[in-house]
């Protein structure tokens, strides 16, 4: 958003004037124009009158990171099929993800309702499950004193989040406080891990969709199923991924591709706070939720797919590049976007088609991790591998398991016995007896697969990383790494997860994702 | 300023803003390069940077500020946000001891990552709230004199010290770099880079 000179702001009178020159206003970023509105309120906004200011439907004030410009509404009805759709998959969501996880990838890339988008997104990235199975954490969690050392850092962040957003915008308001909660937990659930200012963003947006129990979980699984590494100690996993985006840059866009070695931009110059934020502090926010929407879904790949659109559509072509003739220029470039290509619609088109995937994705990975172990020796933070989506997180921890239960959490090895019939799932008599009654109450049956559900079901299974990749020698799946994360041993054989018992194996027959 | 010639200089010299988080980075940034101050500015994640072009005598000198994180955690990732850094604004909070403590240890990142030449200007920003202070300024001062910085309490908050901070370190660069230049015969100086004519646009940074 363009704005105009220091015109807003509070100012000083320009001390002794011994500099003159230019003052060069260069694209401050989405939040600007709010900037103005609160910047000479200070940070005591309700009590200025906050409440006169308008507030977008994302809750925004207007003029900042939400609404911009006219808006591509989604029809009523088509709004409301939507959400009977959504229901009926959340509420059968197990069979949905076994049997017709390719009907759930098209939804989440049309977009999730609204008003079901907090719940599609735990159950998406399993923080349901992991709330489910961990009752009591989070509050023991919530109650414990933390380590001052990252308390001491946290409160310096929490009216840095989204400012501009309603729920945010109070110092000490409800909004700071769950932020608070949830990252503070975090570095009680994770001490070795601690706190990574990136992580507040991330927080913050899936806090304006749950609660902060529900969002302490979703934050568990980005930080340690869809992007592990990203926050750790040494911040090694970005700059993998950054190797990787410049990488899988060159068959996308050579021309991008081409000047930015020219130039010598370090891709951490400008994918840094796209991939650390999930884009969260990039794009306009109908755009933030749709590529949320489909991340949840689809795993990392998505992101890739987002920086490479942007980087194509800003650096792809020589016209675009005359105004790029520098260094300081083109990185200018990629942090002021052209509102055209963040714009919802085409965005989402672009990402969809583009012809990404995370086998390649995972290739360049083993690339690039080679040459940083030739040229800086081994990686010092060895993170978990990470999963792709939604389906992959499932499959790596079957659940849920009854809350009623006094042990945690029970898993069956992976050579146990399988019961019921082929192709069909049976799990311990107390959660069938929930799932029945949940059937009855949706007014459905379970079924034994009908062959066209199993044929859908062939169809999928697209989203498992590639195991007929040795993994032995890989230093990223080190077993010697007492890392405490879950998800190793279960990864090593999804094949025999009690849970996926049907004929098509999980490892895709097909060699690229397949796009409705 | 003895021998010059009366074509002007272009230059751009890159300042990199480093210290703890919430020591104030991005709001001197803001406020040097446009005025602004915000009490809610985003914590800065990756790189941001701005520019301002000033007048240094008859050259017209544009300075490129950069700025980064302050967690410990992402100077993983800041090799590539020294290169070619000329300045180094090293800042602290003047009501937090804390982020004066660690001084030390943002030097001795700053001189493995940049040029030895750099120059370098300890800031003490939130100076208007004197009556939060931590670090007394004469401990401060004395600190940096000892190390050969230059030193300013700052804030950006009602912009005292901002500019006279940002000037006074653009100029002992420019000094620095107009004295190689006489120093050097013609061919050195040319290698020196952005050395252009009126009108012309491109120009890099300068390594001294």
């Amino acid at each position: 958003m363009a704005k105009s000179r220091g015109e807003n702001g509070p100012r000083a009178p320009a001390a002794g004037g011994s500099l003159s020159g230019t003052r060069e206003s260069l694209a401050p970023g989405p939040d600007a124009a709010a900037a103005d509105e609160l910047s000479s309120l200070g940070s005591d906004s309700e009590a200025n009158g906050f409440a006169e200011r308008r507030i977008d439907k994302f809750g925004f004030i207007v003029g900042s990171q939400g609404a911009e410009g006219a808006q591509e509404e989604v029809p009523l009805e088509v709004l409301r099929q939507r959400e009977s759709k959504w229901l009926d998959m959340l509420n059968n969501w197990d069979k949905w993800m076994a049997k017709k996880h390719k009907k759930i990838r098209l939804r989440c890339q049309k977009g999730i309702p609204p008003s079901l988008r907090g719940r599609a997104w735990q159950y998406l990235s399993g923080g349901k499950v992991k709330l489910q199975q961990n009752p009591g954490k989070f509050d023991e969690l919530d109650m414990s004193p933390g380590d001052p050392k990252w308390l001491d850092v946290i409160e310096r962040d929490l009216h840095r989040q989204f400012p501009f957003h309603e729920m945010f915008v109070s110092r000490g308001g409800h909004g700071q406080q769950d932020l608070f909660r949830v990252l503070k937990a975090y570095t009680l659930y994770r001490p070795e891990e601690g706190y990574c200012q990136a992580q507040a963003p991330i927080a913050a947006v899936l806090l304006m969709h749950m609660p902060a129990e529900q969002a302490f979980w979703c934050l568990v699984q980005i930080c340690e199923k869809y992007l592990p590494g990203y926050y750790s100690e040494k911040l090694e996993a970005i700059q993998l991924d950054g190797e990787i985006l410049f990488s899988l840059l060159q068959k996308v866009s050579p021309v991008a591709h081409k000047h930015l070695s020219q130039q010598k931009i370090d891709p951490l110059l400008y994918m840094t706070e796209w991939f650390m934020c999930a884009f969260s502090r990039t794009l306009p926010w109908s755009s933030v939720l749709r590529v949320w929407d489909m991340f949840f879904c689809e795993g990392v790949k998505i992101i890739f797919r987002v920086g490479l659109v942007l980087l194509k559509h800003a650096l792809g072509s020589p016209e675009k590049l005359k105004a790029c003739q520098g260094q300081y220029e083109t990185i200018e470039r990629l942090r002021s976007l052209s509102p055209k290509i963040m714009q919802e619609a085409f965005l989402v088109q672009e990402v969809v088609e583009l012809p990404v995937t995370e086998r390649q994705i995972e290739r360049e990975h083993l690339i690039q991790l080679r040459r940083w172990q030739e040229t800086r020796g081994e990686l010092q933070c060895h993170s978990p591998p990470r999963l792709h989506g939604a389906k992959a997180i499932l499959e790596a921890e079957p659940g849920p398991w009854p809350t009623l239960q006094p042990s945690p959490s029970i898993r069956l090895p992976p050579d146990a016995p399988l019961p019921g019939s082929k192709g069909k799932y049976k799990p311990p008599k107390q959660v069938q007896k929930e799932q029945r009654k949940q059937a009855k109450a949706s007014g459905q049956r379970d079924k034994p697969p009908t062959p066209s559900q199993a044929k859908v079901a062939a169809a999928a299974g697209d989203t498992c990383p590639p195991r007929d990749v040795p993994p032995k020698d890989l230093v990223y799946q080190d077993p010697q790494d007492s890392a405490p994360q879950d998800s190793a041993p279960q990864d090593s054989a999804p094949q025999d997860s009690a849970y996926h018992c049907s004929q098509e194996s999980l490892t895709s027959q097909e060699s690229e994702d397949t796009y409705l | 300023m003895g021998n010059r010639n009366e074509e002007d200089y272009n230059f751009v010299f890159k300042v990199v803003l480093i210290g703890e988080s919430g020591v104030g980075k991005t709001n001197l940034l803001s406020r040097f390069t446009r005025n602004e101050f915000s009490h809610d500015s985003r914590t800065t994640i990756g790189v941001e940077f701005s520019t301002r072009t000033v007048m240094l005598g008859t050259a017209a000198v544009k300075a490129q500020i950069w700025d980064t994180a302050g967690l410990e955690r992402y100077r993983a990732i800041t090799s590539a946000y020294y290169r070619g850094a000329v300045g180094a604004l090293l800042v602290f909070d003047l009501t937090k001891h804390q982020t004066y403590a660690v001084v030390e240890r943002w030097l001795k990142e700053l001189y493995d990552h940049a040029e030895a030449t750099i120059i370098v200007m300890l800031v003490g920003n939130k100076s208007d709230l004197s009556q939060a202070r931590e670090v007394p300024t004469d401990e401060a001062r004395m600190f940096a004199e000892n190390n050969g910085l230059l030193f300013l309490e700052t804030s950006a908050l009602d912009s005292t010290n901002v500019e006279l901070a940002f000037e006074t370190v653009l100029k002992e660069i420019f000094a620095k770099v107009s004295k190689q230049r006489q120093n050097s015969t013609r061919t050195n100086a040319l290698t020196l880079g952005s050395e252009l004519g009126p009108g012309e646009k491109k120009a890099c940074c300068i390594s001294l």
